[in-house]
């Protein structure tokens, strides 16, 4: 069926695609300009932002429609709105600069701004100086979950508290953020790298169902006994989240969310479980079950995902530690919302893979280029991730008085570096190249992952502010 | 005997500097790094959190080995010298090797080495020199310097660039020595201490986080401290004066604020908080006689102190209450902020002697304000303030920000500069002709480079050309004479 219907997107004429997705821009533009003209205030951070997202997914869905069909011709219309994209997104980030009087990297929306806008650089970079046409496929569907996000966790300029007011904090964010997009562009690149490498599918499967369930998994240390979710309580006057002491925050409990998180995690084992009877009992008819359990799984992925969102929106919810009613929000959980929106995105992606793959292999550069390319983005990354360390501790230094102190960011940093580090070693003195390379790269972006969402979400420390 | 301890101390030599050491020993330190962020770390937590968390079975293992604290038990540091063994090792065995490719480079190709070069072409040329001549001009027109060297047989010619970038791997692992090493001074000679002083206030005493008492050879003294605020109320800027005194003279004094230290022998002073100490520094009220004319009088003082209002009255400031409530007919205090405050005077007639109390705000079944010859309204209440300073020593920082530096040149190296290598040699094929080797290495981004090589060669045989067309011409004109 699903074939069927890509098979049918394939026939059709290249052209055609591209002049709705145009027109679609053009429509939604049109009707925002309308919108805002009313309002009277054309070039406010709001509109840029909205102008941005609405170019991104038009260049997301060019960038699909190539990844799909292969028609050289969607690759200029799709970096077209890119670009164009990517100018309204450096509005914003100059608007909510000025506005708020330092770089926008003070909270998790101002980071989300400036790491997409570097998302959207490095994505033109790689096509135009590395050829590298299908990566927009990757990195737009996440450029356009983040511009969605920050529409959701939108925040007002948040003044400054005192140990923030430097800007060695700044270097070492914007290092950080950089660095980041570099992980995540040799990730997109050792997996392409895996693609092309004839990687069997079914490998993949194993891979996306570990990783969302390890999402819902680490989404699930919040479970609370009755079937509810514990989120962080908001206040929504002064626009944070909620604390009982210093440091302390103050959980609010949604009722029933926990089942259903519960039973998202079963749905996405299921494809998991499957696979390993696959390889036990050497029989691949559990796969094609195991295909069909994934999309399965997608539909009630985007099932939960958009309960959560209407159900920690707003509303008031008790909480175990104290009494009465409290407010919560989703900006006081963008961790799960992350979590959660990029397990969509990954069984996705993999839905993709699977029902594409032979067009996708056509379209990718060789295995040797990319495996290359690969090495020279960590090459950037690494660098970066030096220079991140050492300005985030020459910060602490001004700050706390003292480099290094082990608090869990750091140390999770410093276990980043060393992870690239061998990757360095074991490729330049001891010759990996290919699989165990790309292995390799995925390991270390996979603690990236860990140090941007999982320290601050599931360990306790000083960065209380990222 | 000798022979055996000698083999025994190459093997464990040998091991240390091998790369799977160095592999084992970095996971190992990942693992245990990582143990330390999962595991709660007595430093960070309060014992009583601790207690809360663990059972007292599992926490008495867990202190035993040392995991409550990971970042300083002996064995953490232990793994840490053995990761540094390693590089240390491993830096030496590959050095010597290194540096002779280094010092002493490969200038003239042998046939072997001419022979096994992967990046080669070859360039027919009527003439050893004209060809060497030719080579040396479009070497030096691409911005390297060629060398030419002066054979038993023939010249040759070898340009390169960038030689430093072999060494450039050695940079890193020197940096990175040099990071470890303050990081060992500091675990050994740092401290860190944290103090709270009041407006006026003077101290070289520091109550260390170990416990111990240090006293500096100097005293810090507070000279002011405040706040600034948004206007939606949260702190914006916090700041101190400190002065230095050292032998009874102020020797330095700063204004700092909290990304902005005060340095003095190499002791740090942070500011790191600021609050209210619940005491007042000045109260100033209004006094209005009860009975006669109102004749308003200011009183202003401090907390403790007596005030004459007029010749038979003073008023004393007895007590502040930041934060009152009352309960079982007493009036406590909450907090030290001043949320919700109340003061305590005492007016005292010096004729009779009566005593009246009188409360601001007035408190129910304490204040005696009817019996008291004078009212009182408050005009101002300024707090006492102290400002919370971080106190550190951390002599071992300075190796830490050089090898930062050094760590910085070093990868910009590695990574960015390429050690590029031309060797130009005339040499006779089978039948006799002379043609022109040329062989080029890179030790990065050899794509890049093969492209360069070719362009090289190219332009090495559009030079040829132009330099026989010259010839041509001149033999032409010679024939016209």
């Amino acid at each position: 069926m699903a074939r069927a219907r890509a098979e049918a997107l394939h026939v059709a004429p290249s052209s055609t695609p591209i002049v709705m997705i145009g027109l679609a821009v053009a429509a939604m533009l049109l009707m925002a300009f309308l919108n805002v003209a009313k309002s009277g205030n054309l070039l406010n951070e709001t509109n840029l932002l909205y102008a941005s997202l609405i170019f991104y997914s038009g260049a997301g869905a060019l960038y699909l429609g190539f990844g799909v069909t292969g028609a050289e011709s969607y690759v200029k219309f799709a970096s077209l709105a890119t670009w164009a994209g990517l100018l309204a997104n450096t509005g914003a980030v100059a608007h909510r600069w000025y506005e708020a009087g330092h770089p926008p990297f003070a909270s998790i929306y101002e980071m989300l701004l400036s790491f997409v806008w570097t998302l959207a650089v490095l994505t033109l970079i790689a096509e135009k100086r590395f050829g590298v046409k299908v990566i927009g496929t990757v990195t737009m569907p996440v450029a356009i979950v983040g511009v969605v996000l920050m529409q959701l966790l939108r925040t007002e300029v948040h003044p400054l508290v005192p140990a923030l007011q430097s800007t060695w904090l700044h270097v070492h964010v914007t290092l950080a953020m950089l660095a980041y997009a570099a992980c995540a562009l040799s990730f997109a690149l050792a997996m392409m790298f895996l693609i092309k490498d004839k990687v069997e599918t079914q490998t993949f499967l194993a891979a996306t169902s570990l990783c969302t369930a390890g999402i819902y998994l680490a989404v699930l240390t919040r479970f609370e006994k009755g079937g509810g979710l514990n989120v962080v309580g908001w206040n929504a006057e002064q626009k944070s989240e909620m604390f009982m002491t210093k440091g302390m925050r103050l959980y609010v409990t949604i009722p029933d969310l926990g089942w259903l998180m519960l039973l998202v995690l079963a749905a996405v084992t299921v494809p998991l479980a499957l696979y390993a009877l696959a390889r036990w009992k050497k029989n691949e008819a559990f796969l094609a079950v195991a295909n069909r359990a994934v999309f399965l799984s997608l539909l009630l992925q985007v099932l939960a995902t958009a309960f959560f969102v209407l159900r920690a929106k707003d509303g008031q919810y008790g909480s175990l530690d104290a009494e009465g009613l409290f407010a919560t929000s989703l900006a006081a959980s963008p961790f799960i919302l992350s979590g959660l929106v990029g397990g969509v995105f990954l069984s996705l992606m993999y839905l993709l893979l699977l029902w594409r793959r032979t067009d996708l292999e056509r379209l990718l550069p060789d295995s040797d280029a990319l495996d290359r390319i690969t090495y020279k983005t960590i090459a950037i990354a690494f660098p970066l991730l030096t220079l991140m360390i050492a300005a985030g501790a020459y910060w602490a230094n001004r700050t706390w008085g003292s480099y290094w102190s082990w608090d869990p960011k750091e140390t999770w940093a410093a276990i980043t570096w060393l992870v690239y580090a061998g990757y360095l070693h074991m490729r330049i003195t001891r010759g990996w190249r290919g699989r165990r390379a790309a292995y390799f790269a995925i390991l270390g972006f996979a603690v990236v992952m860990f140090t941007f969402f999982g320290v601050t979400y599931l360990l306790p420390g000083l960065h209380a502010y990222a | 005997m000798a022979s055996t301890l000698h083999t025994a101390g190459s093997k464990i030599w040998q091991t240390l500097a091998s790369i799977k050491t160095g592999v084992v020993l970095l996971i190992l330190t990942v693992i245990v790094a990582a143990a330390g962020t999962v595991i709660l770390q007595r430093p960070n937590t309060e014992a009583d959190e601790m207690q809360a968390a663990y059972s007292p079975q599992i926490l008495r293992l867990l202190d035993a080995t040392r995991l409550t604290d990971v970042y300083h038990a002996w064995w953490f540091v232990l793994l840490l010298f053995l990761v540094s063994c390693s590089i240390i090792a491993a830096s030496i065995e590959r050095f010597p090797n290194a540096w002779r490719f280094y010092s002493r480079p490969y200038k003239r190709p042998d046939e072997s080495f001419r022979k096994a070069l992967r990046v080669q072409a070859l360039v027919p040329v009527r003439d050893e020199d004209e060809g060497l001549a030719a080579a040396e001009r479009t070497l030096k027109a691409s911005g390297l310097k060629p060398e030419t060297l002066i054979g038993f047989e023939h010249a040759s010619l070898f340009a390169e660039k960038n030689r430093m970038a072999e060494m450039a791997v050695f940079i890193v692992h020197t940096s990175l020595l040099l990071i470890f090493l303050g990081g060992i001074v500091d675990a050994l000679f740092a401290w860190h201490s944290s103090i709270d002083l009041t407006q006026g206030q003077q101290s070289a005493q520091l109550q260390l986080k170990s416990g111990a008492v240090k006293t500096l050879p100097f005293a810090i003294r507070c000279d002011a401290a405040g706040r600034e605020n948004y206007p939606d109320g949260s702190p914006k800027k916090w700041w101190s004066k400190l002065a230095v005194v050292e032998n009874g003279r102020d020797v330095l004094t700063k204004e700092i604020t909290v990304n902005d230290p005060l340095v003095y022998q190499g002791v740090r002073f942070y500011q790191s908080s600021f609050g209210s100490n619940g005491k007042v520094e000045k109260l100033t009220l209004n006094a209005h006689p009860n009975q006669g004319a109102d004749l308003t009088k200011p009183v202003a003082m401090g907390q403790g102190e007596t005030v004459a209002i007029d010749a038979d009255t003073t008023v004393q400031f007895a007590q502040f209450i930041p934060d009152y409530v009352v309960s079982d007919g007493q009036v406590y205090t909450r907090s030290a902020q001043a949320e919700n405050p109340a003061a305590h005077l005492i007016v005292t007639s010096l004729k009779t002697g009566k005593r009246v109390n009188v409360w601001i705000p007035p408190i129910e079944g304490f204040d005696q304000t009817s019996e008291s010859p004078y009212r009182f309204d408050v005009q101002d209440l300024k707090m006492g303030y102290f400002t919370g300073l971080q106190v550190s020593h951390e002599p071992g920082q300075w190796a830490v920000w050089g090898g930062v530096l050094l760590m910085g040149v070093g990868l910009g190296f590695v990574f960015y500069l390429s050690h590029v290598r031309f060797w130009v040699m005339p040499v006779r094929d089978a039948r006799g002709h002379t043609q022109l080797w040329v062989g080029g290495m890179a030790n990065r981004n050899r794509d890049a480079f093969e492209q360069r090589f070719g362009d090289v060669v190219e332009k090495i045989k559009l030079e040829l050309e132009a330099g026989a067309a010259d010839v041509e011409q001149e033999v032409s004109a010679l024939a016209g004479d």
